[in-house]
């Protein structure tokens, strides 16, 4: 509907600004000559502009009217500016719709990644930043004003709502993927300083966005935008510490650590791996040694906690060693809590087996350095409530899961042997125990029921055999193993097959009455 | 007030300090003095907040040696939290639950219960006492959703760090109360998501996945989340009713979260959950069918599967869930979650009737009347036959025609409008150059902002 040019023409005096509303057929031209005292500017000058910025905005010319806003700061910033502080229809919406736009242009720049891009300033990202802050700023001090006289309307939350999105829009592009520096204040830098005296004038609580919005709704934005939003802002605010001595100082550092992976879980979804790394370490550092619970890492939110110490070790992040510390000292061991992890997620026999003698070793490797001893608490409870389990209770499919039962059996060989060193901690012990009867109960049963089934699959193999020799020579038949048909097998090997499974069991179970021997000794001897 | 900043000076510290233990009374639920108490002002009597309970406070923090490292006040900003949860400094949690509203106290702090040995980088050194001044403004229930149906006060907190998850099976003891008549109370088991099926209201159902194990919590439930407006007449309870029920959380046993089961597992699962959700949907239990749907999509929508059948198996109950929750979403009036959920339906298959017709009721009950269109007509395009979508496009017409009479009327006269503005403006502007001209402020004129008061009237 709306057309707008803005040019200059061939000797750069005048700016041609032409409107042409083509529904309603009228033009409006105006010639503006630059530097144009301000006397000389008539009051439909002024209307025009407004006119004018307003198309320039619908019309997606945006970047246009920044740099116009740029350029020519002094006089025509502050024309545009009030002409849009008398608009009274819907001023809020208006505000926000121009933000919107405003943004949106932004964010069509690329972000420099280098100080030689930032400084060079090439597709004059910096300098967009810059004028849409000073843009903004008339409508922010307006609304503090209110604020301060304690005459707010309903309007003017309207209008912080708008401000509050543009901030978080802001947060997300570009400052998310933007390089900080504290000790270098580049334009950036203060680009996000700004936003955050926004948000401090628009009286919008930083605990509130950062801990405490998941039961906000948000009248102007979507979830996704306010998560990637707050997980940028938590980066600005722990890290490059920025607002960071008017924050409250009285959060427990474990539930801003908690708060903080939600945000750092954020950050991994956008592979800004300095900035997690950076983040996390900031979090660990404040957690005192051995307060951290370990059943905190059971929560969802700490199961990307390997994969993030993976990234840290396999970068040449100055973190690394700080990092690792803090973990070993912290009451979590970052081996265990993968051993943890995988357990859960990996479905795979074999990689089961082979975490559970990892387990093993590790355990052998704390009793004899005697360091780390608090491992050999509750943490290791909860790896052995883990690996002592049978997914399935009694219906297990115990030839699947054989490498993982065998491994399990032997760890709890080797755990009854080293009882002298384990027994030291008698609440630890007396839960193991436990733990221990529960799995060889429930796996002696899993036992005799496969082998009984399988016997009994024998039994038929060998009738039917008997019966066939006695009418002819056919080969085939088929079992049903589970839902799915084992065809194209001999009965030899059928039969080959059946008796290795029970053979198996047998293993299974020579091992599970070694352990209770050994259980039985242990509780003979004197202590 | 007086003694008040006498007691911050410098030079008086060390002695307060002991003064502050003589006159303080140890708060702490073991005594080891680990924080002392000194009430200021006295609040309001009567009750003091409960676990878990939003308070508001505002508090300055101070070293012994009078620096102050923190305060609400300069913020201009009160402090808000929940109380007894572990999100603040040991000796808040204490001293909070300890005050009533209005009341004004300090607190002094042993380290272990504020900064301990690590201290706070800047601000506050290693092992060091603090001193608390407070004043708790407020506190009210903790509330439990965005839209503030469920509020919950703890009564006695659990333990744990885990919570009932979807399919958990739990043990409880409720007594639900409206008013003050108890109209239910019993020791029941059920599985979280299905509590429908013994009579537990949504709330209930709902609340559960906030709850640890051995809590006992007061939950404050709006009708969306009781009875509805339906009420229960076995319990006499008439409709659009806040009910109360007190809940006491024996025992719990976590359901698998998706990442623990394997393929296999999930679809043995998967048409049981489909069955229950087309179970709630038949008997108008929207909100429980929507539960079941979405546990469907959140167990397969990450999954391949093995081979094409395996694939297109798991698709087929992705997309149909999805469609599932877009008319549930319709029923419920949740018109933007009908439309997410039809766009992905769409995504995959473009000529999906019932998608698309889905959509177009939802668009057009958002009066987005050209799209709306747009999506009845690709309906008639895929079935030509479908005469509900034909019916659905002369209501969309009929509805555009309306609201474009309306907005004739608004914008007919725009450009008088503008016109007579142009004028004030012009006379509101030629008088500040004629006064601004007059007090020989030159060259300033209009970059002065017009203040709002002679803005014109709109």
């Amino acid at each position: 509907m709306l057309k707008v040019q803005i040019g200059t023409n061939l000797c750069g005096k005048y700016f041609l600004i032409s409107t042409a509303c083509y529904g309603v057929n009228y033009t409006r031209h105006l010639f503006i000559q630059r530097e144009t005292p301000e006397e000389d500017l008539k009051p439909e000058d002024y209307q025009q502009f407004r006119d004018v910025g307003a198309a320039c905005l619908s019309g997606g010319d945006g970047q246009q009217l920044l740099k116009f806003i740029q350029d020519e700061k002094n006089q025509v910033t502050s024309l545009i500016l009030d002409g849009r502080l008398t608009l009274d229809e819907s001023r809020a919406a208006s505000v926000g719709l121009a933000l919107s736009a405003l943004h949106k242009q932004l964010s069509r720049l690329p972000v420099p990644y280098t100080q030689q891009q930032e400084e060079a300033d090439e597709h004059g990202l910096c300098c967009c930043c810059v004028a849409l802050a000073t843009f903004t700023r008339p409508f922010v001090d307006g609304v503090k004003k209110k604020d301060e006289n304690c005459n707010p309307t309903p309007e003017d939350d309207e209008l912080k709502a708008e401000i509050l999105k543009f901030c978080m829009l802001s947060l997300k592009e570009p400052l998310l993927e933007a390089e900080l520096n504290r000790d270098r204040k580049s334009t950036l830098w203060l680009f996000a300083v700004e936003i955050m005296i926004i948000l401090s004038a628009i009286r919008e609580s930083l605990p509130g966005l950062l801990f405490f919005s998941s039961l906000r709704k948000f009248t102007t934005m979507d979830t996704d935008l306010s998560k990637e939003s707050a997980a940028c802002l938590a980066y600005l605010l722990f890290v490059q510490l920025i607002a960071m001595d008017t924050f409250p100082a009285v959060f427990n550092p474990v539930f801003i650590l908690q708060c903080n992976m939600e945000h750092i879980n954020q950050l991994l979804s956008r592979y800004a791996i300095s900035k997690l790394q950076a983040l996390f370490a900031k979090s660990l550092e404040k957690v005192e040694d051995n307060s951290l619970p370990v059943g905190v890492l059971d929560l969802e939110s700490f199961y990307s906690a390997p994969q993030i110490l993976y990234l840290i070790n396999t970068s040449d992040c100055y973190f690394f060693p700080n990092v690792l510390c803090l973990f070993y000292t912290n009451t979590i061991s970052y081996r265990s809590l993968l051993c943890r992890c995988m357990l859960k997620t990996s479905h795979h026999a074999g990689v089961e087996g082979y975490i559970v003698n990892n387990i093993r070793s590790q355990i052998q490797s704390t009793i004899k350095g005697e360091a780390n001893k608090w491992f050999l608490g509750t943490e290791l409870l909860l790896l052995l409530e883990l690996v002592l389990s049978l997914p399935q209770a009694a219906e297990t499919d115990l030839l699947t899961n054989m490498d993982k039962i065998m491994e399990s059996l032997n760890l709890l060989r080797y755990l009854l042997t080293r009882d002298k060193e384990l027994k030291s901690d008698a609440d630890v012990w007396e839960e193991l125990c436990r733990i221990k009867d529960e799995y060889l109960k429930m796996l002696r049963v899993c036992i005799s029921m496969s082998r009984a089934y399988y016997s009994a699959e024998m039994k038929a193999l060998k009738e039917e055999r008997k019966l066939k020799q006695a009418r002819s020579t056919r080969l085939l038949k088929t079992i049903t193993v589970k839902h799915d048909k084992v065809s194209h097998m001999s009965p030899e090997v059928q039969y080959q097959v059946l008796q290795s499974a029970l053979v198996t069991f047998d293993l299974m179970e020579s091992l599970v009455v070694r352990i209770d021997e050994i259980t039985e000794e242990k509780q003979g001897k004197p202590h | 007030i007086l003694s008040y900043s006498v007691f911050f000076s410098t030079s008086v510290c060390k002695e307060s300090t002991a003064v502050f233990a003589a006159n303080g009374i140890d708060i702490t639920p073991r005594k080891d003095q680990g924080v002392f108490k000194v009430v200021k002002r006295q609040g309001l009597d009567g009750d003091r907040p409960m676990i878990g309970d939003k308070v508001t406070v505002h508090y300055t923090g101070k070293l012994l040696t009078g620096k102050k490292f923190d305060c609400s006040w300069e913020r201009k900003e009160p402090f808000c939290f929940n109380v007894g949860k572990g999100q603040v400094l040991k000796a808040w949690d204490i001293g909070v639950l300890s005050m009533q509203r209005g009341e004004v106290c300090t607190l002094l702090c042993k380290p272990d219960y504020a900064y301990g040995p690590t201290g706070n980088p800047d601000k506050i050194p290693p092992n060091s006492l603090v001193v608390f001044e407070m004043e708790l403004l407020n506190f009210e229930g903790e509330i439990l959703t965005a839209d503030g149906g469920i509020m919950r006060r703890i009564k006695v907190k659990g333990e744990g760090y885990s919570n009932p998850n979807d399919g958990a099976s739990v043990d409880v003891h409720l007594e639900g109360r409206c008013g003050d008549r108890l109209f239910d109370c019993r020791d029941v088991g059920f599985i979280v998501g299905q509590g429908e099926d013994k009579g537990i209201p949504l709330g209930v159902d709902r609340a559960m996945d906030k709850m640890q194990r051995g809590e006992c919590c007061l939950l404050y439930l709006k009708p969306k989340y009781g009875f509805g407006n339906e009420g229960k007449p076995e319990y006499k309870v008439g409709p659009d009713k806040d009910i109360v029920y007190e809940v006491t959380l024996k025992n719990f046993k976590r359901a698998k979260e998706s990442w623990e089961m394997d393929l296999n597992e999930k679809l043995d699962l998967v048409s049981g959950v489909k069955t229950k959700g087309n179970q709630y949907f038949k008997a108008g239990r929207h909100h429980q069918a929507v539960i079941q749907y979405q546990r469907i999509i959140s167990w397969l929508e990450l999954e391949c599967g093995t081979g094409m059948e395996q694939h297109k198996k798991i698709q087929d109950y992705v997309l149909t869930a999805h469609l599932n929750l877009a008319l549930c979403f319709l029923r419920l009036k949740e018109f933007s979650q009908a439309v997410d959920n039809c766009n992905k339906v769409i995504e995959h298959d473009e000529s999906n009737e019932k998608a698309l017709y889905r959509r177009g009721e939802a668009r057009l009950l958002r009066n987005e009347y050209s799209l709306a269109m747009a999506d009845f007509q690709k309906v008639l395009e895929v079935n030509p036959l479908n005469r509900a979508a034909r019916a659905q496009l002369s209501s969309c017409q009929s509805k555009m025609k309306e609201h474009q009479e309306q907005e004739k009327k608004i914008y007919a006269n725009m450009f008088q409008k503008f016109a007579e503005r142009d004028s004030k403006v012009c006379k509101l502007t030629k008088r500040r150059k004629d006064e601004s001209m007059r007090s020989g402020m030159n060259g300033e004129v209009g970059i002065k902002r017009r203040r709002r008061s002679q803005d014109c009237p709109s």
